[in-house]
């Protein structure tokens, strides 16, 4: 991801990006393509989604205190993916999402799919993971507010967010074998996913309902603390 | 005499977007046989015989997605037979190996990628773009095995304390679960400190420097305007519609002309040119100590 240093360029990617961009991109994409391509559209798009974030985070000046305890959480994801069966990611990028606010949630689980994929392979699925990851913990910085009032909602917010990540990274898949959208395939797809399916949503359940509380203590306090 | 490894980041960097780019971009079975051969035959040359599971891995894999396709895809004219009231069709049968053989080459293009595309290399090229997202990644990078170290001695401190024993899971998960937490606290307090001594050192008052310093060398360029124009050349026949091939309803390809055949021995040289490289550096180590 690129921090754009000309406050001219960033104005311009946020207004361009959203309004002109990403549809010419999808329509010019359909057009061209002739359906049997989409899949550089769909990578197009989450590039562009991924730098209309970087013209943002910009926005708001990232203290070197924020950006160390995003590089540790970044860290506890990785080493969190060695973890058979069970992955932590989505669970950890929640939890900094919601106490350290949307975007530090978008920047963990984007960087947390970038490094992690240093050791598990990179490749195109990396941009897809990286928006997956992000949009989960931007949400949960949104939604925070609720989130952090009623445990249930968190742990329902755990379990779609993993069936949602299963349902995104299957779209890629699809697009990538067949380089056109067939619905049959897909489908097909999501029925050979079902256990990983599964086992995105117990692990976001069991690690948000071990690791949020005393997780959030923690971050709290270290707020508290040091004033972060 | 440089192996491919220790090429420029950027210029290895673009060679390997091109190759992948095309194998990606077109559908038509030569290129992706040439991907998928030299893909093989580079991970080979770099590794020798080693890494045999990957290998069975990836054989499996490409056996499952070859027959994926013809087994949930009807289309296409000729049939071979039927299955479950299904017809099973030629054309979806050679469009699953086509697509096959494009992930799985894609797939070993990028194992070799991440093996010679280390994360110095990418801090190398992201650095210029963004040094403050690189730093958290490099420093999240180094956090890993700084944790490991530190679940280490708060591991042999609990122990000592005779806190848990292995033997009895409830008593394990628990013990478990209370060094992590213990980690969590540590690491989010170091990290503090940490964050507060690179400031009082100056932090973010000039610019970040590297560790390892790659320099553009005449070589590098070579490689670079070299895989640039041959890319370019394939490009151009895919783009011109020499190489378009349609597997559906039935198999019909373009004539590919003088431009098709110039595109894919382009697109050939393209592929080999690391194994040239690595072949050339092997061949001269081994002239140079044989003259010792």
């Amino acid at each position: 991801m690129i921090l754009i240093k000309s406050k001219g360029l960033r104005s311009f990617i946020k207004a361009a990006v959203p309004f002109v961009i990403v549809p010419v991109m999808t329509v010019a994409g359909a057009l061209i393509f002739d359906g049997k391509r989409q899949i550089f559209v769909a990578m197009g798009v989450a590039a562009m989604a991924l730098l209309l974030f970087a013209a943002g985070f910009e926005k708001k000046s990232t203290g070197t205190r924020r950006m160390v305890i995003v590089a540790v959480m970044v860290a506890l994801c990785f080493a969190g993916r060695f973890i058979p069966f069970l992955k932590p990611i989505a669970a950890l990028t929640i939890i900094t999402g919601l106490y350290l606010g949307g975007e530090a949630g978008f920047l963990v689980g984007a960087m947390s799919a970038i490094l992690s994929n240093f050791y598990f392979g990179q490749g195109p699925w990396t941009a897809f993971q990286m928006l997956a990851w992000g949009l989960i913990g931007l949400f949960a910085g949104l939604l925070s507010e609720r989130l952090l009032k009623s445990r249930p909602l968190l742990l329902i917010y755990g379990a779609v967010t993993g069936v949602a990540y299963s349902f995104i990274m299957d779209i890629w898949t699809v697009l990538w074998y067949d380089r056109g959208f067939e619905i049959k395939l897909y489908l097909a797809a999501l029925v050979t996913a079902i256990p990983y399916t599964a086992s995105y949503v117990v692990s976001n359940l069991v690690f948000l309902y071990l690791l949020a509380p005393p997780f959030g203590e923690k971050l709290a306090r270290i707020k508290v603390k040091y004033g972060v | 005499m440089r192996s491919f490894s220790e090429y420029e980041p950027v210029a290895a960097a673009i060679w390997f977007l091109c190759v992948i780019g095309i194998a990606m971009f077109s559908s038509y079975p030569p290129l992706m046989a040439i991907s998928l051969a030299g893909a093989v035959l580079f991970f080979i040359v770099r590794n020798g015989r080693s890494h045999g599971r990957t290998h069975l891995f990836f054989l499996i894999l490409f056996v499952i997605l070859a027959l994926a396709n013809p087994l949930v895809s009807h289309n296409g004219k000729t049939v071979l037979f039927v299955m479950n009231h299904n017809p099973v069709t030629l054309e979806a049968a050679l469009y699953g190996l086509n697509s096959a053989a494009m992930m799985i080459g894609v797939l070993y293009w990028l194992r070799s990628f991440t093996q010679i595309m280390t994360s110095e290399k990418l801090f190398h090229i992201t650095g210029a773009l963004s040094p403050k997202l690189s730093l958290v990644l490099s420093m999240a990078l180094r956090y890993v095995p700084l944790f490991g170290r530190q679940s280490k001695k708060v591991t042999d401190a609990q122990r000592a304390m005779g806190l848990f024993s292995g033997d009895n899971i409830v008593d394990d998960i628990k013990g478990r679960s209370r060094i992590f937490s213990i980690l969590v606290t540590w690491a989010l307090e170091n990290g503090i400190i940490t964050a507060d001594s690179m400031e009082a050192r100056g932090y973010g008052t000039g610019r970040r420097t590297q560790l390892k310093r790659f320099r553009m060398r005449g070589a590098d360029i070579l490689l670079l305007t070299v895989s640039l124009v041959l890319t370019a050349v394939t490009s151009a026949a895919i783009a011109a519609g020499s190489l378009s091939f349609d597997f559906y309803p039935s198999i019909e390809a373009a004539k590919p002309g003088i431009l098709g055949i110039s595109g894919m021995i382009s697109y050939g040289l393209l592929v080999l040119l690391p194994i040239f490289i690595e072949t050339e550096a092997n061949l001269r180590w081994k002239y140079l100590r044989s003259g010792i």
